[in-house]
C-alpha cells in the first residue's frame, strides 16, 4: 500500500509543469530569437479590414515577385482591440531591410494577381511620415536573441497598395 | 456383383479387404462450447488429415476401418486424442473439447496475412484485446489504439515508431484494415478512426515497420488491422450506454463556459447464428460537447456483419458500416487579439474568432465481401471484394470546400501448407480511386499487385521470403512500378524468440496531395501530379522472453528505417505557394522495449513499454541534420491493473517526451505529455460497468500546433449482454 500511494505521489509530481496562463508579454521572451516592439494604431480601422499580418524582409523586394519572400511564415498578426499591440516576431539569424505592418482587406483568396486590391503596407519601421515612400533606414540585425523596441506605427489613414512600390521600381535610398 | 469383380476378389482378398473404410466426423470445440477454426485432425500413423471450418466441423473420407488413433491439435490448445473403431461403409462421430494451454503465446494473423503464433512472427506486433478496450470505458478506436505501445495519435494521425508525423490529415504512412480488408481514405489517404464503432472491434493489431511486402502501399510504417467480433452461436444482444462530462479549465483566465460539457451514447447490436447462417446488426449514435469552444460533435452509425457457409469447406462473410458525423471545428487555439484574450498571449480553450461557425459534414461507410475456402488441408483460398466511400463538406465563412472519394478493392490469395515445415503465401491485389473534390480536383488511381510470401522451417529457425510488386497508374496514365521484399528469420532459443527482419515499404502520394489547390492562411497551395512513392528500408532485430513460468514477458527491439522521398508540404518562397514534394531523405532508429507481468503479485498485473525514437532528416543523403518534426524521443506507458473478484481497478501512465522540433510555430508554447488515466470495473451477471478517468490529473498540453489536448473526462460505460 505504501508503495501504491509512493508511486502515486511520484506520478502527481512528475505531472506538474503542463501549459499554464501567459500574460501578454512587454518585452522579448527568454530564448526568444527574433524582434518584439510596440505597434501603436493610428486613425480609424477600416470596415473592409481582415487582418493585420507582420512581417520582414531580408532584403527590400526589388519587384512584385520579391514581395512573398518574407518571413516568417505564416506570419503573425496585430491585434486591433487596443490602440498598442506589443508584438514579438520571431525570425531566423540575419539581417532585415524591411520590417512591416501588411493590411488585408477582406474578400476573395489572395493570389499575386489580386494582390494590389487586397494589400496595403501600413507601416513600417522607421517609416518617417513626412516621406513614406522613404525606407532603409529601419535595418535590424537579428543574432540569436530577441532584439526589443523595434516600434512603429500602423496608419491606417496612409497605407500603400502594391502599386506605390511597383511597377514604380525607383528604388530611393 | 459383376463377373470381373467376382475375380478380382478371388484373386485378390486381402487387397478388397484394405480397402474397407468409413467416414469420421464431428467437431472441434474449445471448453467454452465455441468451435475451435483452422484445428488439425489427423489420423496417427497414417496421412490422413483435415483442418476444421469456421464452426469447428472436420469430416475425414477414406478412413481405413478397424481401431485408430484420432488426434486434434491447434494453435494456443493442448492437442487431444481418442481412440475410435472405424466401421466399414458407416460414419463415425468423434467429437473433442481442446483446452487452452496456459501462458501460451497469442495467434495473430495480421503479419503473415494468416494465422500464426505471435512468437513466430517475423516482425514486432502489439495487441489490444477486448478486455483492454472494454476496461479502458473508450469511445471510438483511436482512444484504444493510441494506448498500444509505441503508437503515438496526433490529432487522428497514427504514427508507429514516428512513422507520419503531423500532416493534417493529408496522407498516412500507417495502414488501417479492418478484418484484413484496407481501409484508407481513395483521396487523402488518412484514416477515419470512428467509421466502426468502438464496442464492434475484438481486437486490435498492430504490426510495427514496413509492411509493403503483404500490404503494399501506406503500410509504410506499420498495419494496424481492427478486428470485428465474431457472431456466436444462438441469439445474443447488447447494450452499451457511456456518459460522462469533462473538466473545466484549470485556471479560471481560461474559463470559456459556464457549464459542465458532457458527452453520451449508446451503442446496441443484435446477433443471431446457427449454420449455415449467422448474422449481426449493431447501430449508435453519440453526442459530444467537447472540451474547448466549438468543439461539439454528433454522430450516428449502423454495422453489420454476415456468415453463410455455403459447404463444410466454405465461407461466405459480408459486413458493412456506414457512420455520419456532423462536428464542428476548432481549427486552432486563440492568440491574443484575436478573441476574448483577456490579457493573455493565448487562449487555447478558445477559438480564433475568425473560425467561428466553421463546422463539417462527414459521411462514410465501407462494404465487404469475403470468401473463403479449405478444399484441404493442404491449401486454403479467399477472394475479396471492398468498397469504401467518403463524403465530406466543410462549412466555412471563407466559402465552403467538398470532396467524395471511393475506394474500390479485390484481392485473391491462397496458403499452401505443401509440407508441414513450408507454408506459402500468394496473392494478387487491386484497387481502384477516385475523387470528386473542388479542392483535389477530380481523378482516378489505380493499383495492380502481385504478392507471395514463403515460411520454411528449418530446425529450430524459421525463414521468411516475400515480396511484392505493385504497379500504380493515376488518371489513366502511364505504370509506375515499386518492388517491395521482405526477409525475415525467427529462432527459438530456450524459453525465448530471436527475430529478425528486412523489408521494405512504400507510400503512394494520396490523390490528395498530387491535385491539392486550395489556400492555407492566405497563401495557395499548389498541385504536384509528378509526385513519387515515398520509400524506406527497415530492418529490426528483437529477442522475446518468459520468466517466472512465463508470469513475466520481455519483449525488446531495435529497429532502423532509411527512409527517401518522403513527401512533405514545402514553402516555395518566391512564389509564396505551398507545394507537396519529395524531399526528406530521413532516418527513424530507435528501441522499443516492453514488459508485462501477469498474477506476478496476487491479483496484480502490470505492463511497462518505452520507446526511443531518433528521428533526423539526412542531409546530402547521410548526414543527420534536424530533428524530424512531431516526434517524440521518448515514449513511455505504464499499466497497472488490480482485480478483486467481480471488481477491478487500475491506472495507466503516458508519457511522451517534448517534441524537438514542430513545423509552422517553433517558438509556441509546448511541452511533454504527461497523461493519468485512472479506472475501475464491475461485473455482475449480463452486467458491466466501467469507469474511466482519462487525464486525471487534468494536465494541459498540446500535441499539435495550436490545438489543446483532451483535458481530464469522467466516462461511465454500462454494458448488458444477454
Amino acid at each position: 500500500m505504501r508503495l501504491c500511494v509512493a508511486a502515486l505521489a511520484a506520478l502527481v509530481v512528475a505531472c506538474n509543469g503542463g501549459l499554464g496562463p501567459a500574460p501578454a508579454p512587454t518585452s522579448c521572451p527568454k530564448n526568444f530569437t527574433g524582434i518584439c516592439g510596440t505597434v501603436k494604431i493610428r486613425g480609424a480601422i477600416p470596415d473592409s479590414t481582415d487582418v493585420v499580418y507582420l512581417v520582414a524582409y531580408h532584403t527590400f523586394p526589388q519587384s512584385r515577385g520579391d514581395l512573398f519572400n518574407f518571413v516568417p511564415f505564416p506570419p503573425p498578426t496585430v491585434s486591433l482591440v487596443d490602440t498598442t499591440y506589443f508584438y514579438t516576431l520571431p525570425l531566423p539569424n540575419g539581417r532585415y531591410e524591411w520590417v512591416l505592418a501588411v493590411w488585408k482587406k477582406q474578400g476573395p483568396m489572395l493570389t499575386i494577381g489580386n494582390a494590389d486590391s487586397l494589400l496595403r503596407e501600413a507601416g513600417y519601421y522607421k517609416r518617417s511620415d513626412a516621406d513614406t515612400s522613404r525606407f532603409g533606414a529601419g535595418i535590424v540585425v537579428v543574432n540569436s536573441i530577441g532584439t526589443d523596441s523595434i516600434d512603429f506605427v500602423v496608419d491606417f489613414t496612409n497605407m500603400h497598395p502594391v502599386s506605390f512600390y511597383f511597377p514604380a521600381v525607383t528604388v530611393r535610398r | 456383383m459383376s463377373r470381373r469383380c467376382l475375380l478380382l476378389c478371388a484373386l485378390f482378398p486381402a487387397g478388397l479387404q484394405a480397402q474397407a473404410t468409413g467416414i469420421v466426423y464431428g467437431a472441434v470445440r474449445d471448453t467454452t462450447g465455441h468451435g475451435v477454426r483452422a484445428a488439425s485432425v489427423s489420423i496417427t500413423g497414417s496421412r490422413l488429415r483435415t483442418n476444421t471450418g469456421s464452426t469447428g466441423a472436420y469430416r475425414l473420407e477414406a478412413v481405413p476401418a478397424g481401431p485408430i488413433t484420432l488426434q486434434a491439435a491447434a494453435l494456443g490448445f493442448q492437442p487431444e486424442s481418442s481412440a475410435v473403431n472405424v466401421t466399414p461403409n458407416d460414419s463415425t462421430r468423434v467429437d473433442f473439447t481442446l483446452r487452452a494451454v496456459q501462458n501460451l503465446a497469442p495467434i495473430v494473423v495480421t503479419a503473415g496475412k494468416r494465422q500464426q503464433s505471435l512468437q513466430d512472427v517475423v516482425t514486432s506486433v502489439a495487441l489490444m484485446t477486448d478486455s483492454a478496450i472494454a476496461r479502458r470505458a473508450v469511445n471510438s478506436i483511436d482512444e484504444a489504439v493510441d494506448r498500444a505501445p509505441g503508437v503515438q495519435f496526433l490529432n487522428g494521425q497514427a504514427n508507429i515508431r514516428g512513422s507520419t508525423g503531423y500532416v493534417q490529415g493529408l496522407g498516412s504512412r500507417v495502414l488501417l484494415l479492418v478484418d484484413g480488408v484496407p481501409a484508407n481514405q481513395g483521396d487523402r489517404g488518412g484514416i477515419n478512426w470512428d467509421l466502426l464503432p468502438a464496442d464492434a472491434v475484438e481486437r486490435v493489431e498492430v504490426v510495427k515497420g514496413a509492411g509493403s511486402a503483404l500490404y503494399g502501399s501506406a503500410a509504410l510504417g506499420g498495419v494496424v488491422n481492427l478486428i470485428t467480433r465474431d457472431v456466436p452461436d444462438d441469439a445474443h444482444a447488447r447494450v452499451r450506454v457511456i456518459g460522462g462530462g469533462f473538466a473545466g479549465p484549470p485556471h479560471d483566465v481560461w474559463k470559456f463556459r459556464d457549464y459542465t460539457g458532457i458527452e453520451g451514447g449508446v451503442d446496441v447490436t443484435a446477433s443471431w447464428g446457427r449454420d449455415p447462417f449467422r448474422g449481426a446488426v449493431a447501430a449508435g449514435t453519440r453526442h459530444s460537447d467537447g472540451y474547448r469552444q466549438q468543439d461539439q460533435r454528433d454522430h450516428w452509425q449502423v454495422a453489420g456483419k454476415g456468415q453463410y457457409r455455403l459447404d463444410p469447406v466454405t465461407r461466405l462473410d459480408v459486413s458493412g458500416a456506414w457512420a455520419s458525423d456532423q462536428y464542428e471545428v476548432p481549427l486552432s487555439w486563440c492568440l491574443r487579439g484575436r478573441c476574448d484574450d483577456r490579457g493573455q498571449a493565448y487562449q487555447p480553450f478558445m477559438v480564433d474568432t475568425s473560425g467561428l461557425g466553421d463546422h463539417t459534414r462527414s459521411d462514410k461507410g465501407y462494404l465487404t465481401a469475403v470468401v473463403s475456402r479449405d478444399p484441404s488441408p493442404t491449401v486454403s483460398w479467399l477472394a475479396r471484394a471492398s468498397w469504401l466511400r467518403t463524403d465530406f463538406t466543410d462549412f466555412q465563412r471563407a466559402g465552403n470546400d467538398f470532396g467524395k472519394a471511393n475506394r474500390f478493392g479485390g484481392e485473391l490469395r491462397g496458403v499452401i501448407r505443401s509440407d508441414p515445415r513450408q507454408v506459402v503465401t500468394v496473392g494478387g491485389e487491386v484497387a481502384f480511386s477516385d475523387v470528386t473534390s473542388d479542392i483535389f480536383g477530380v481523378h482516378t488511381q489505380a493499383e495492380y499487385a502481385a504478392y507471395g510470401e514463403g515460411e520454411h522451417r528449418l530446425g529450430a529457425a524459421r525463414l521468411t521470403t516475400g515480396a511484392r510488386i505493385d504497379f500504380l497508374a493515376v488518371d489513366g496514365g502511364g505504370l509506375t512500378a515499386v518492388v517491395s521484399p521482405r526477409l525475415g528469420a525467427v529462432l527459438a532459443a530456450g524459453r525465448g524468440v530471436w527475430r529478425a527482419s528486412l523489408g521494405r515499404g512504400f507510400r503512394a502520394p494520396s490523390l490528395a496531395e498530387r491535385f491539392v489547390s486550395t489556400f492555407v492562411s492566405g497563401i495557395r497551395v499548389i498541385p504536384d501530379p509528378s509526385l513519387r512513392p515515398e520509400e524506406a528500408w527497415t530492418a529490426e532485430v528483437g529477442h522475446a522472453r518468459g520468466f517466472a513460468d512465463d508470469r513475466v514477458r520481455v519483449d525488446a527491439a531495435l529497429f532502423w528505417t532509411e527512409a527517401r522521398r518522403l513527401i512533405e508540404p514545402v514553402f516555395i518562397d518566391t512564389l509564396a505557394q505551398i507545394q507537396f514534394q519529395n524531399l526528406a531523405r530521413a532516418r527513424l532508429a530507435g528501441l522499443d522495449l516492453s514488459l508485462s507481468a501477469a498474477s506476478l503479485m496476487p491479483r496484480l498485473s502490470a505492463t511497462f513499454a518505452y520507446t526511443f525514437l531518433y528521428a533526423r532528416e539526412l542531409a546530402h543523403d547521410t548526414t543527420p541534420t534536424r530533428p524530424l518534426p512531431f516526434r517524440p524521443r521518448h515514449l513511455l506507458t505504464l499499466d497497472a491493473d488490480y482485480a478483486l473478484g467481480a471488481a477491478s481497478v487500475g491506472a495507466a501512465f503516458r508519457y511522451s517526451s517534448r517534441f524537438e522540433r514542430v513545423e509552422l510555430y517553433e517558438t509556441d508554447p509546448r511541452v511533454a505529455a504527461k497523461v493519468v488515466d485512472l479506472h475501475a470495473g464491475w461485473t455482475r451477471g449480463p452486467l458491466a460497468a466501467h469507469l474511466l478517468v482519462s487525464n486525471a490529473l487534468n494536465y494541459i498540453y498540446t500535441l499539435v500546433p495550436r490545438t489543446l489536448a483532451p483535458v481530464r473526462k469522467v466516462t461511465v460505460a454500462v454494458t448488458w449482454t444477454y
